[in-house]
């Protein structure tokens, strides 16, 4: 046999259109592997460096990204990846989660005596795995993307390397994620048994194509992979990791993992929710009571976190269950899409205006966390509004909306996400989603009452915010109020972006 | 002047905020007086209302929209009618007074304060001006964050208790009104086929509403929690004497003064017209709950042995009144029920700041430690007797006006609740006048209140403009009522059934 016919030449050589959809993944990868050439040399001022060279190299991702942001739909690598206005938008959104990590953790690197390059080469590295994951239109790909992304992120949530807790949440993490990876690989193997093909789209297709009804190894299959990613989103039942991990990594890199990674696995999720037709009549994965298990899911999630985020008192922890709490709102927002003309919009906002509340608060977290992250309990915050108003303001702003109250982001956001939902018919399921944030409130409202209404407790000087993490605050309290005042960019963005998955 | 006049409005609800931002970044020195002026220069301008707005229409007026969010069919729309003219100038003219009342009261964290107090006004009027539900919520939960702040703060033993109950009760009312508003949002979009959140759409939304647990019933009810929680309304109304006694003064005025008249001006504006046939089913059910506030809340505030819980409990009372006047659903109770809720708008207010003054001397707000002032503060002895008897509803006084027409509307409706609610007025009495004697008269026993000195200027200047008010009400209530009553018969057109034959609405 000619070798041509095995290999199709095209699959060789890349046209220009190619390489201009594939930019912003080039300039990350660039950017990290340069990265790895400098921390080969022992320079002077290498943070500098490596600090700067980090932020350019997201600035770089972001420019292209937006730039992309434009083109039309391109199926890249016989379609193993797509380049789509959705890809491209998540894409600036995890530059932009990367720089203003990289921000808050200048100062606090130093503190911690911790100023290692790798940091910074992990944490770009990350970011191309969730870009490439957010893109990727094949269980392999996928599966490679995941790993790139979570392998990046084990390391770095065990970074205080002389830390025993954080030693334990790395450890707890890449043993749990292991298996997290090993189950959604298992599912990707079933798969295509099933179906005889690795490209979501014709897995889907050839699924509902089978005249002898949807084979078992299908639906086991497709739930095994679900399973991998409820694991990555920390939904309850598979949330028990998350507190513990939380806690234990540095103080920016939760704040990192909060938003990049669940955006990223969510952004991913819609994904394969979309191609797979989840809600319609042809979908792949019906049959198989999705839609009920989701719903159970989604409510446990919201109960269970916001619940158990009431008796928290280390703010890590808090927010670590409020976070699963958000998931499950979210989690509303991916049963209602497919019942409404609003679609995945609402869920793609509310990742969008979560990732900046929450980047916000932890880059302030940070700021407060002190040597080892040891004084982050409740009661360290005590009279914080007086010692530093400007802060305290901030991360009030930031709980506000996280509460989902006006007028900020957080509200628009969960406006538009539960409107969806009611739209959808979902209307016990909203009350059951209200009833819970309301559950929030009440904690989010214990981090206020310390900070303005008790007196300051200590005397120590904490001296002055780092200006980088100053840049940081002042940015998502930027956005989180413009947001929440004037939506309606937002919102008309997220539904042209969705609308490109759809094409 | 002519793109001021038609963006009054706009000008009015963030003239606050504005004044509030400079505040803060004046010196300390200086913030109380730049407020207090700011405040006072709010209320000339909004005086200008009495002047543009034309009292014979009944229509929304010196409206204004703008797109907000397209997407989903929000929209800036703002306007007035004769309803909420009055309590936007009831806003404005507390908020002069409450800012003057606190010049003495607080002396730690002056700036937040200010700021917040006067930012607080800007959530006030805008949640009387909104006419779009979104923008409306987001005024009125918008409106508890100062608020929270303000009795956490500065409030007494219990502060944090007392402004975590208040916050999580409104919030908890509010959120299962959201759930309505979305489920009215999307009817309106099934049945006209674009999105839309302003009421004079919704109020087109045609709902099945037999039956108490209808799509009507059901909305009504979500709706109806939150403002009953605001009113507050037996039995939702345990967060209020918790708020009152711990807030500071210039808090519970704004929560008698405001805040509650936002309970009763979202059923006059949203629960009411927006589920008229669920309104005519759970009439006797908002009957009885008010007849019962009424009594309730008397019969608790004759035991009170702290006087500003007492004027809490009547708080309940009195807006019990409010309640079966609006439920009366006819024009001379649903007028007397704005009224009302202007009078207790005056009337406790100046209860309250008088509390906050002889707290202020004596340190304590136990009817106990007081008798005889009458012969030490001749001046206060005075305000406060008039205070008094606008509170028991003396003919004379504005308290009188509102009461009448309540129990003259709600006998057209139900009599045999209206002797129940009638009996309220006589404890009123009770309660008011025995805690007044017990202040004010008799022999001085406690040593410490021989020393009290009289009201001093600036004291007697943040209670004249209210004294005045009380009589002017009372003697005058003409001039008040031709604005309103326009309107309120057009509330109670827009609320009344429409009977609608062959209607399919889509259900799951």
């Amino acid at each position: 046999m000619e070798l041509s016919k095995i290999v199709d030449p095209t699959l060789l050589t890349i046209s220009a259109e190619h390489v201009a959809a594939l930019r912003p993944y080039l300039a990350m990868f660039g950017g990290a592997l340069i990265g790895i050439v400098f921390a080969c040399f022992s320079l002077t001022n290498r943070k500098w460096l490596m600090a700067g060279l980090s932020i350019i190299t997201c600035l770089v991702t972001g420019y292209y990204s937006v730039i992309n942001m434009g083109m039309a739909k391109q199926v890249l690598f016989s379609g193993m990846m797509v380049s789509d206005g959705y890809s491209h938008f998540f894409n600036v959104l995890f530059a932009f989660i990367a720089a203003l990590t990289i921000f808050s953790s200048f100062r606090y690197l130093d503190r911690e005596n911790l100023h290692y390059p790798e940091y910074y080469i992990l944490l770009l590295f990350s970011a191309l795995g969730m870009m490439l994951l957010t893109s990727a239109l094949d269980l392999i790909v996928l599966f490679i993307a995941l790993e790139i992304m979570s392998l990046s992120v084990y390391v770095l949530v065990g970074f205080r390397r002389a830390d025993r807790r954080s030693n334990e949440a790395s450890m707890k993490y890449f043993i749990l994620g292991a298996a997290a990876s090993a189950i959604l690989l298992y599912g990707s193997a079933l798969l295509y048994g099933a179906t005889g093909s690795l490209n979501i789209a014709d897995i889907m297709k050839m699924a509902t194509n089978t005249d002898h009804g949807i084979p078992m190894i299908y639906t086991i299959g497709s739930w095994l992979v679900a399973v991998g990613f409820l694991f990555k989103v920390a939904s309850v039942p598979f949330h028990t990791w998350m507190p513990d991990v939380y806690e234990g990594a540095p103080t920016p890199i939760t704040g990192f993992m909060t938003t990049g990674v669940k955006a990223a696995s969510f952004a991913t999720f819609i994904r394969i929710l979309m191609s797979t037709g989840f809600g319609s009549e042809a979908a792949g994965l019906a049959g198989t009571q999705v839609e009920t298990i989701l719903w159970v899911i989604a409510v446990l999630t919201m109960f269970i976190g916001n619940v158990i985020a009431l008796t928290q008192t280390q703010l890590k922890r808090m927010l670590a269950y409020s976070s699963i709490a958000h998931t499950g709102y979210l989690i509303v927002g991916l049963l209602a899409a497919p019942h409404t003309d609003l679609g995945y919009a609402p869920v793609v906002l509310y990742l969008v205006t979560y990732s900046i509340m929450n980047l916000g608060a932890f880059a302030i977290l940070t700021i407060l966390s002190g040597k080892s992250d040891t004084r982050l309990n409740l009661s360290d915050l005590s009279g914080l509004s007086q010692k530093h108003p400007w802060i305290a303001f901030a991360l009030a702003v930031f709980f506000f909306s996280m509460a989902g109250i006006p007028p900020t982001a957080g509200f628009a956001a969960k406006y538009y996400l539960l409107y969806s939902a009611v739209q959808a018919k979902f209307i016990w399921l909203v009350v059951l989603a209200v009833l819970c944030s309301a559950i929030s409130v009440y904690y989010y409202l214990r981090v206020l009452v310390q900070m303005y209404m008790r007196d300051p407790v200590g005397s120590e000087n904490e001296g002055m915010t780092p200006a980088w993490s100053a840049f940081v605050v002042a940015m998502t309290v930027a956005l989180t109020l413009q947001v929440g005042l004037l939506p309606s960019k937002m919102v008309d963005l997220s539904k042209r972006v969705v609308e490109t998955l759809k094409q | 002047m002519d793109w001021f006049d038609t963006h009054f409005l706009t000008c009015l609800t963030f003239a606050p905020l504005l004044i509030a931002l400079i505040g803060a970044i004046l010196p300390r020195k200086v913030i109380k007086y730049w407020s207090f002026f700011g405040t006072l220069a709010i209320f000339a301008l909004s005086l200008r209302l009495l002047g543009i707005y034309d009292p014979s229409g009944p229509e929304f007026q010196l409206s204004e929209s703008a797109e907000w969010i397209q997407g989903l069919g929000i929209q800036y729309l703002v306007g007035i009618d004769g309803i909420s003219l009055w309590l936007i100038l009831l806003t404005t003219f507390l908020m002069p007074i409450v800012v003057l009342s606190s010049f003495s009261a607080v002396e730690e964290r002056e700036k937040e304060y200010y700021t917040l107090l006067v930012a607080l006004q800007t959530g006030m009027i805008g949640a009387f001006v909104a006419l779009d539900t979104f923008l409306f919520y987001t005024f009125w939960e918008a409106m508890l964050i100062p608020m929270y702040f303000l009795i956490g703060i500065w409030g007494g033993k219990d502060r944090i208790y007392a402004a975590t109950k208040f916050f999580l009760y409104t919030m908890v009312g509010s959120l299962l009104m959201l759930v309505a508003i979305f489920y009215l949002a999307s009817q309106h979009q099934v049945q006209f086929g674009h999105y839309s959140t302003s009421i004079l759409d919704l109020y087109k939304v045609v709902l099945p509403g037999n039956g108490y647990f209808s799509a009507q019933g059901i909305l009504f009810l979500a709706f109806a929690l939150a403002f009953a929680i605001k009113v507050p309304l037996f039995p939702v109304h345990t967060w209020l004497p918790d708020a009152h006694v711990q807030a500071p003064t210039a808090g519970s005025v704004i929560l008698a003064g405001v805040l509650l008249k936002m309970g009763g001006y979202g059923f006059i504006r949203f629960a009411f017209p927006l589920f008229p046939q669920a309104v005519a089913q759970y009439q006797w059910v908002f009957m009885l709950l008010g007849t019962i506030a009424i009594v309730y809340g008397a019969w608790v505030a004759m035991v009170q042995p702290d006087i500003k819980k007492l004027v809490a409990y009547s708080s309940v009372s009195h807006m019990g009144y409010v309640v079966i006047g609006l439920f009366a659903m006819n024009e001379i109770g649903a007028t007397g029920a704005v009224y009302q809720m202007l009078n207790h708008g005056i009337a406790t207010p100046a209860l309250f700041l008088m509390i906050g003054m002889i707290y202020e001397r004596r340190h304590t707000r136990d009817i106990k430690e007081f008798g005889g002032i009458t012969k030490v503060m001749p001046l206060f002895a005075v305000f406060f007797m008039i205070a008094t008897l606008a509170s028991v509803a003396l003919p004379g006084t504005n308290g009188f006006v509102g009461e009448f027409l309540i129990l003259l509307g709600s006998w057209k409706t139900d009599p045999v609740m209206t002797i129940f609610a009638a009996t309220g007025v006589i404890f009123g009495a009770v309660y008011m006048l025995w805690m007044f004697q017990r202040v004010m008269f008799g022999p001085i026993k406690k040593s410490e209140n021989e020393k009290l000195t009289d009201l001093t200027f600036r004291e007697a200047l943040v209670l004249a403009p209210l004294m005045i008010a009380i009589f002017g009400m009372g003697v005058l209530p003409n001039i008040f009522l031709t604005k309103m009553q326009p309107s309120v018969a057009k509330f109670l057109e827009r609320s009344t059934p429409k009977t609608v034959v062959g209607l399919n609405v889509e259900k799951r």
